[in-house]
């Protein structure tokens, strides 16, 4: 027995080792390059601006930003909660709201020539040149922000599903008809099946512009978020809370993207369908 | 004998005004109850158009169709359709795409499952009932289309082209699995091919079409026994019969290329 084991154990080393630098060589490319690259960049950052005297106000050192993580976490928390919630409630009413309008002018066409050249040309405003208008509209609470953050988030959703309900092809829809399918039928039981892989691209564009809604709202009217608490702390100088706050803000807008692909992930898994 | 399908002078324009292209120009012909029908031509002479209009999903610009007896106005549930592309859902198993016009009528699915089962037996595929679209070959995929536009037992088959997309060994497999098919329910088919071998390997009469003026310019009875296999290919009379539709093919250019000269 140990005759036999003997001899197994380097070759099985060997395979170890082998398998370790092949991992290594693969996420090179993919994960060790970009984050080698975002250390070094902020190693410099940190040497900038201590060796070079730079005023912490306009530009503190990383460390010192991670530092005000550290002691305002309770602080940063609290407004990093509204601003999380307002945002899902925005994209969480954007997502059925873009299906729910690109279902009606792929049904109706009287709907869509109605409709879509008005929708568009209201996606041509510069949106945040409104953003003010919500607030004299709606007040300054929660109800404008989040409705600023729909009008902003919900366009690539109806843009990407209205593509994705037309993305049948001819025969198929000759098919429907030979079955002779409702126009109801085909909406329901063939274009809005063939259309996850376009919503899902249509929601991500949409979840990061909801998070600037919320964040836009803040600026301009709020006591609470992590708007508010930017524009307080730049007001008083605190340049190092203010990043910390930005950090947060891509911590949750990474998280927020991250969940969609999962779920995208899971529904592709479930229809099986690429 | 009733024409289960019959076809006088259907005239076929698209457009309008200066833009306005004839597709087709006036073609008669007629389908018996169970007869297996070819039409044969060149690309462009409007052989697929004749067959939409037939299956209902076109317009007839002049000229009448008569399907069952009954002028065809709108797509029926008593004609299948097989086209070049399998059209299958991509979300859907082999057996769910077969069930999927039942479901669209309205009727109970539990009602055709032996007959979906029986189907996809036939074109064996009897291992491949849970698979989905991606998971199946080419030709697997136009089997199981078949198989649905059979489901809901329709008295008339109108096929597009089905086999053209396919490789040559694929497209004789498909062939001979739709003559035993045939054999089994004895359908009324119509079959759109620009092949000449297939059109008379399948058919029990072939209906050449010609290009401007677009319209039948022959009709020959393929005299061959039943049930056929590949063996009928291989006798002079096969090829003697394939020679002469060439030559009418041939020969419909030529007058096309005098007149246009």
């Amino acid at each position: 027995m140990v005759e036999e084991r003997a001899p197994a154990i380097p070759s099985v080393r060997g395979i170890d080792l082998s398998g370790l630098w092949s991992i290594l060589a693969l996420s090179q490319g993919v994960i060790v390059l970009p984050v080698a690259t975002a250390f070094a960049a902020l190693v410099a950052w940190q040497a900038i601006a201590v060796y070079g005297h730079i005023s912490p106000t306009i530009l503190p050192p990383p460390m010192m930003v991670l530092e005000q993580l550290v002691v305002n976490f309770w602080l940063i928390l609290k407004h990093t909660i509204p601003t999380t919630y307002e945002t899902l409630l925005a994209f969480g009413i954007s997502i059925p709201l873009g299906i729910a309008l690109a279902g009606m002018m792929v049904y109706s066409r009287l709907a869509y020539q109605a409709l879509y050249p008005n929708i568009v040309f209201f996606q041509l405003i510069p949106k945040i040149a409104l953003a003010p208008l919500f607030i004299v509209w709606l007040g300054i609470g929660t109800p404008s922000r989040v409705t600023f953050s729909i009008f902003i988030s919900f366009f690539p959703i109806l843009v990407a599903t209205t593509a994705g309900l037309q993305s049948v092809e001819t025969t198929m829809l000759r098919l429907c008809r030979s079955l002779r399918m409702s126009q109801w039928q085909i909406l329901t039981r063939v274009r809005f099946p063939m259309s996850p892989p376009f919503i899902f691209s249509g929601m991500k564009v949409a979840v990061t512009l909801a998070i600037i809604g919320i964040v836009v709202g803040e600026f301009i009217a709020s006591q609470q978020g992590l708007g508010y608490l930017i524009l307080f702390a730049s007001s008083r100088q605190q340049t190092d809370l203010a990043l910390a706050c930005i950090a947060v803000l891509c911590v949750v807008g990474l998280a927020l993207y991250g969940c969609v692909s999962l779920f995208e992930k899971l529904v592709m898994r479930w229809y099986d369908t690429r | 004998m009733q024409a289960e399908i019959s076809c006088n002078r259907v005239r076929k324009v698209f457009g309008k005004g200066s833009k306005a292209f004839e597709a087709i120009t006036a073609a008669t012909f007629s389908v018996e109850k169970g007869e297996f029908v070819c039409l044969l031509g060149p690309s462009g002479c409007g052989k697929s158009t004749l067959l939409m209009m037939i299956a209902g999903l076109e317009s007839v610009t002049e000229g009448t169709i008569l399907a069952g007896g009954t002028y065809m106005t709108e797509p029926r549930a008593e004609i299948g359709i097989v086209f070049q592309d399998p059209t299958l859902l991509p979300w859907k198993t082999a057996l769910q795409n077969v069930l999927f016009p039942i479901e669209m009528m309205g009727r109970s699915r539990s009602a055709y499952l032996g007959r979906a089962m029986e189907l996809l037996r036939l074109v064996h595929l009897d291992d491949a009932i849970h698979k989905r679209p991606r998971e199946l070959s080419g030709g697997m995929r136009q089997r199981v289309s078949l198989c649905r536009a059979l489901i809901a037992d329709p008295s008339v088959l109108l096929m597009d082209e089905p086999f053209s997309a396919l490789d040559a060994i694929t497209r004789d497999d498909m062939n001979i699995v739709l003559l035993e098919l045939w054999e089994r329910y004895r359908k009324t088919v119509l079959f759109v091919t620009h092949s000449i071998r297939e059109a008379v390997l399948l058919a029990d009469r072939v209906l050449v079409m010609g290009r401007s003026p677009s319209q039948i310019i022959t009709d020959i009875k393929v005299p061959f026994a039943r049930p056929r296999d590949f063996a009928v290919g291989e006798t002079a009379q096969f090829n003697e019969l394939c020679a002469v539709l060439r030559r009418e093919i041939e020969i419909a250019r030529t007058s096309e290329d005098a007149t246009r000269h």
